[in-house]
């Protein structure tokens, strides 16, 4: 028997401690979470009885579902130490085409959708390249491809998008299914996808391997260079993704329509328990964060209040959160306790 | 018998500062002049200048301030939030004369220096990730802003709109001794133990506390001077501009950290500075009418900026590899 | 005994949450003294060190310093009550000069204005000649040093700030020839200064220590005088019985075994021109001094470094070791257990079974989603051999034990699949215990035809473990020993590049 089993069974390990405490702080940080979201939206019903329903919490979810979708994105490049600003530009890039390219027939549906993910995706490869080979920081590499790709935009739209997505895209984001809108039930197979993809996949368990540390990934043998661009193309398939369904909603496209969703989807990610500096996250707590923010506007705007203060008050709770119901939190106290050795 | 390493020789530090990213930038910006007098006949007007200057000052200040924050190892989005709000207080509460030009910089600086504030205390001392923390600053500002002022409008005093962008004495731009003085400032201050501090904290926060370094107060002085920077770049702006906007600062998110980036401070902190980011800055703007001068489409200008920026990043990290190699084979 | 103590520790105990680091620590050093503490990891060493330097505060307890209570709540405080602190992770900053690492927090002496830089220099370069550093120019940055640089710019900065007591924390850690060090630490308690000396090293602490008290589980078990007592005596005190052996009989190499590993000509960095064969069944060592090209080759044939000239033949056929994922597929595999286990070895925030079962991803998962029970039963065999017990698997790694975290890089190694491993200090800062596991598992994995490249800091592990063992010496082997001709003294004696002995240390 080692001396460490030894040491261990002598009583310095208490029993208490089995399992992981990481997974316990995520789970707490989504828990509180959902808790909060919740409470905001039944809380709402003081302000009119029309709120708090079932009914207010579908035209959430449908909203908020845009967020979802590119928030995913954005955790994974986070996952990996970097920061994908280009999103906005992509959204807008996969809504431009979906209006120039289908020109509001239905026709070559099946050919084009998969063409406007697979020129999104691309997007996201090249700055994945930029920063995995070149070495380029995330930081610059995705703000200058997002640059590049929106001046591109306005460049071959002359300033002003044109055309209508196919009719059938913009019925589907109208079609219920067993009494659910047909978004809404894309949201939640997404959300199971990316979670599975995110925490149970091969792909998802080498994500956090070389976010968590690159250069043990590189000693390991993991090819970090292909993980790291993976990151990026998802992320910029799920922004074309986030265009199309959004320019399918509006029924049109337009050259700021991706402005909106680059720092809430940054802010989704930190707000669900991601660390920015890597390594560590969990899509549910994204997912979590971006209902979080939605409700939050939806609920602000309903009240029509003056913008000045739905700002202010969006910025005070996404503070307020940060500061109470963080993993964050949790760590700083067994920091500060100390780090435990075993 | 020492199995030590031999000292360096001294030769080493000439190539260090070669590789200083404040040179490297300035060395992009002068081939940028060249293109640039080369391409406009105008382009070396006292007058061209002068407005370049202008035009470029603001975001040198918000790119300085902003070179604290990721000297110590973060983000600052708070910037965008502060110009806009340093911005909007200065057409709102114009005050006449040098003594009122003074008065409305000591209002503006105050402000970004209760936010940077703020902020420090939230990154410091309640260990939020600076990224969220300073986002949701930024939005409480921009909200303060749009509360202060719904549209574009106010009117800034004539003093601000004349003296400051003008010349001094006819001769030297106001705008270019400011960018001297904040280079000058960044000077002393990063020999002092704070400054030294800032380095050391963005490297390896852990060392420096084993150091005896403060490692919570240095963050939170370099959250406080990124702020009176920010107020600063407001100030410049509403005096360039001559107006007042609550979305004055949205545009400066993405700028000041192409600047910083572009003047080759580390975005992982502990390697970089305030000189290289003030050139970085210069160099994103001088790009801009470099573009328009060349006859680039202005649908299309947005190709040629992303394409430079990368470009430019990959070439300093060509020179620094190369550099390095050379240390390794010393 | 001197009737004021210069440390006196009584009943001092640390809790983490539900972790208890210190149980209960008593212990007495006077003035003059030189007085070792003794433990395996994880005893509460580095707690007591984090308490006596102010970066934690104890539960209950008390400490005296000179007779005064002494409750330093920072680091400065520590300081200023006379205690300070060479750490074992090195504190220095790398993008500063040793001048302003010396110096810190307080480089600029002046008030107003920041000190120019020359009069910095020279107050460093003071400090620096004081304590018999020459070779270290203060105006380097601290990134261009090597590791035994830092290590000694460490100390010179604890010694720097004169304190009554000295806390020295593994500091030959890194150092080759510890002599400097000692005959600084006997200036020190000439003037009557006391140290805390905490190393793995029993024969350093020997030379140098009077007495030691011993951490068993946070608890000082004794305080003893080192002259009275056997090496084995100190052993059962650390680790509560009597221990075994330290190294088990070394086994015969198969004979006639086949040629894996063949190196000719490396060269790359200060490497010149190595060649080198392992074989079959064999643990093949390397001994040198620290920054002769070793790691130079280790990483080369690991695939993380590069190397400008030469070849590498695996079972005959040439292979292109151009990246650590080459190097696993090269041939029967080589894998590489790297020397920096915090940056290149472990994945802190990762549970130890997926640490470990890294390499095998794609065969834990089922239609490309990972599978709990698989995961946690490949990883199991590898935990075995390194004997890391079941119940760490979900525990995040960075809560592990510098010991556990080893065998946790290790079992990865092993999953790899590889039939060569080459390791680089595989024993560095891990405890009694660990080390006994890692050397069963080097003979086990050899046992069945694999082979072994170990580059050790401690000659006698080469000598007891290997087979054969290369002497590198600038940049270029210069001995190749065979097991009847394995010796310290010999060793010792190649490593410093002649045959005459130079009394450099007896390793423990």
């Amino acid at each position: 028997m080692s001396v460490d089993q030894r040491l261990g069974e002598a009583g310095r390990m208490p029993a208490d401690t089995r399992g992981t405490s990481r997974l316990s702080g995520e789970t707490v940080t989504i828990g509180v979470i959902f808790a909060l979201t919740v409470a905001m939206i039944l809380g709402s019903r003081v302000i009119s009885p029309a709120f708090g329903g079932w009914n207010q919490a579908e035209t959430i979810l449908y909203l908020a579902s845009f967020l979802v979708f590119c928030s995913f994105g954005q955790g994974l490049v986070i996952l990996v130490r970097g920061l994908d600003l280009s999103i906005a530009s992509v959204i807008t890039l996969g809504g431009v085409l979906t209006t120039t390219w289908l020109a509001g027939d239905n026709g070559d549906l099946v050919f084009i959708l998969p063409a406007i993910l697979v020129v999104c995706t691309l997007v996201g490869v090249a700055s994945g390249i930029g920063v995995s080979l070149l070495k380029v920081p995330p930081f610059i590499m995705t703000m200058a491809t997002g640059i590049i790709v929106y001046s591109l935009c306005l460049g071959v739209t002359r300033g002003t998008p044109r055309g209508y997505p196919a009719p059938v895209l913009n019925d589907v984001m109208r079609a219920e299914l067993a009494g659910l809108p047909v978004p809404i039930l894309v949201l939640a197979a997404f959300v199971a996808g990316g979670f599975l993809l995110q925490s149970y996949s091969t792909y998802g368990r080498r994500l956090y391997a070389v976010g968590n540390n690159p250069a043990a990934a590189h000693v390991v043998g993991l090819p970090t260079v292909r993980v790291t661009i993976g990151a990026y193309a998802i992320s910029a398939l799920c922004a074309g993704f986030t265009g199309i369904m959004l320019a399918s909603y509006a029924n049109g496209a337009t050259l700021r329509m991706g402005d909106d969703y680059l720092l809430p989807s940054i802010a989704a990610v930190v707000v669900g328990g991601s660390s920015i500096l890597g390594g560590k996250g969990n899509f549910l707590g994204t997912v979590g964060g971006a209902i979080l923010l939605t409700t939050l506007a939806t609920i602000l705007s309903a009240l029509g209040i003056e913008q000045g203060w739905k700002t202010i008050v969006e910025g005070g709770v996404i503070l307020f959160a940060l500061m109470v119901l963080r993993e964050q939190v949790y760590e700083a106290l067994r920091t500060w306790m100390g780090s435990e050795r075993r | 018998m020492s199995l030590a390493n031999p000292p360096l020789p001294a030769r080493w530090r000439p190539i260090r500062l070669l590789t200083n990213g404040a040179l490297l930038i300035t060395g992009v910006y002068l081939i940028l002049v060249v293109i640039y007098a080369a391409t406009e006949a105008s382009a070396l007007s006292a007058y061209s200048i002068e407005s370049l200057l202008n035009n470029s000052l603001p975001l040198m200040l918000a790119a300085a301030g902003q070179t604290f924050v990721i000297l110590q190892g973060g983000f600052d989005l708070s910037v965008a939030g502060v110009i806009s709000l340093a911005n909007v207080i200065v057409a709102v509460v114009p005050v006449e004369g040098p003594w009122g030009a003074l008065a409305n910089f000591a209002m503006v600086v105050g402000i970004g220096l209760a936010v940077g504030a703020v902020n420090g205390l939230a990154v410091a001392y309640l260990r939020i990730q600076s990224i969220a923390a300073t986002l949701a600053t930024m939005m409480i500002c921009k909200g303060i802003s749009l509360l202060i002022l719904q549209a574009p409008g106010g009117y800034v005093s004539e003093f601000m709109a004349y003296e400051l962008t003008g010349s001094l004495f006819g001769q030297v731009s106001v705008a270019a001794l400011i960018a001297l003085a904040v280079a000058l400032v960044w000077v002393v201050f990063r020999r002092t133990n704070t400054g030294l501090a800032l380095f050391a904290v963005g490297r390896d926060a852990n060392a420096a506390a084993l150091s005896g370094i403060n490692v919570r107060r240095t963050r939170f002085i370099a959250f406080c001077w990124a702020g009176v920077f920010y107020g600063a770049a407001g100030y410049m702006l509403a005096a360039q501009t001559s107006t007042g906007n609550p979305a004055a600062g949205d545009p400066f998110l993405l700028l000041c950290f192409a600047a910083v980036a572009l003047g080759g401070t580390s975005f992982s902190g502990g390697a970089g500075g305030v000189i290289a980011s003030l050139m970085g800055a210069a160099t994103l703007m001088l790009m801009q009418k470099v573009l328009f001068s060349t006859g680039v489409s202005s649908f299309y200008t947005g190709v040629f900026q992303g394409t430079v920026m990368i470009v430019a990043v990959l070439l300093m990290t060509l020179v620094h590899m190369a550099s390095r190699q050379r240390r390794a084979q010393r | 005994m001197g009737s004021v103590a210069a440390l006196a520790v009584a009943g001092l105990s640390k809790r983490y949450g539900a972790t208890v680091a210190l149980r209960s620590l008593t212990m007495r050093i006077v003035p003059h003294e030189v007085h070792a503490v003794l433990g395996e990891n994880g005893a509460g060493k580095s707690t007591l060190v984090k308490i006596l330097s102010g970066a934690v505060q104890p539960n209950s307890g008390t400490i005296e310093l000179a007779g005064q209570p002494y409750a330093p709540r920072t680091l400065l405080g520590a300081r200023r009550a006379g205690i300070s602190t060479a750490f074992q992770e090195l504190s220095l900053l790398p993008n500063l000069s040793v001048a302003e690492n010396l110096l810190l927090p307080r480089v600029s002496g002046t008030r107003f204005w920041p000190e120019a830089a020359g009069s910095i220099t020279r107050r460093a370069e003071a400090v620096l000649k004081e304590w018999a550093v020459t070779d270290i120019d203060p105006v380097a940055r601290v990134e261009a040093l090597s590791l035994a640089e830092r290590q000694r710019l460490e100390i010179v900065r604890a010694l720097s700030h004169r304190p009554r007591l000295l806390i020295l924390d593994e500091p030959t850690a890194a150092l080759p020839d510890a002599t400097w060090l000692f005959r600084q630490v006997r200036r020190l308690t000439e003037t009557g200064v006391a140290v805390l000396y905490i190393s793995h090293r029993l024969s350093e602490v020997r030379e140098l220590c009077q007495r030691a008290t011993v951490l068993r589980n946070g608890e000082s078990i004794d305080t003893v005088d080192l002259a009275g007592v056997k090496d084995d005596q100190i052993f059962a005190m650390m680790v509560g019985r009597a221990p075994e052996r330290a190294y088990p009989a070394p086994v015969a190499a198969a004979a006639g075994a086949e040629t894996l590993i063949e190196a000719r000509g490396l060269t790359t960095g200060r490497l010149r021109d190595v060649s080198l064969s392992l074989k079959s069944g064999e643990i093949l060592g390397v001994a040198a001094l620290e920054g002769q090209g070793q790691l130079e080759l280790f990483r080369a044939l690991g695939g993380v470094g590069t190397h400008e000239a030469g070849e590498v033949r695996y079972n005959g056929r040439p292979v292109a070791l151009t990246s650590p994922r080459r190097a696993l597929r090269a041939g029967d595999g080589i894998a590489y257990v790297p020397e920096e286990r915090k940056t290149e070895g472990i994945f802190g925030g990762l549970t130890a079974a997926a640490n470990m079962s890294l390499p095998q991803v794609p065969r834990i998962a089922r239609g490309g989603l990972i599978h709990h029970r698989l995961d946690v039963a490949a990883t199991r065999t590898a935990a075995e051999a390194v004997s890391l017990a079941d119940r760490y698997f979900g525990f995040r790694v960075s809560d592990l034990s510098g010991g556990n975290q080893q065998k946790v890089v290790l079992a990865r190694a092993l999953m790899t699949r590889a039939r060569c491993l080459v390791m680089f200090d595989p024993t560095r800062g891990v405890d009694v215990g660990t080390k006994q596991a890692i050397y069963t598992m080097m003979r086990g994995f050899v046992a069945d035809g694999r082979a072994i490249l170990v580059y050790s800091s401690e000659l006698s592990e080469l000598v007891h473990l290997c087979h054969r063992c290369l002497v590198i010496y600038g940049g270029r082997i210069v001995a190749d020993v065979g097991r009847d001709r394995l010796t310290e003294e010999y060793l010792l004696a190649a490593a410093h590049g002649h045959g005459g002995a130079a009394p450099l240390r007896a390793a423990s």
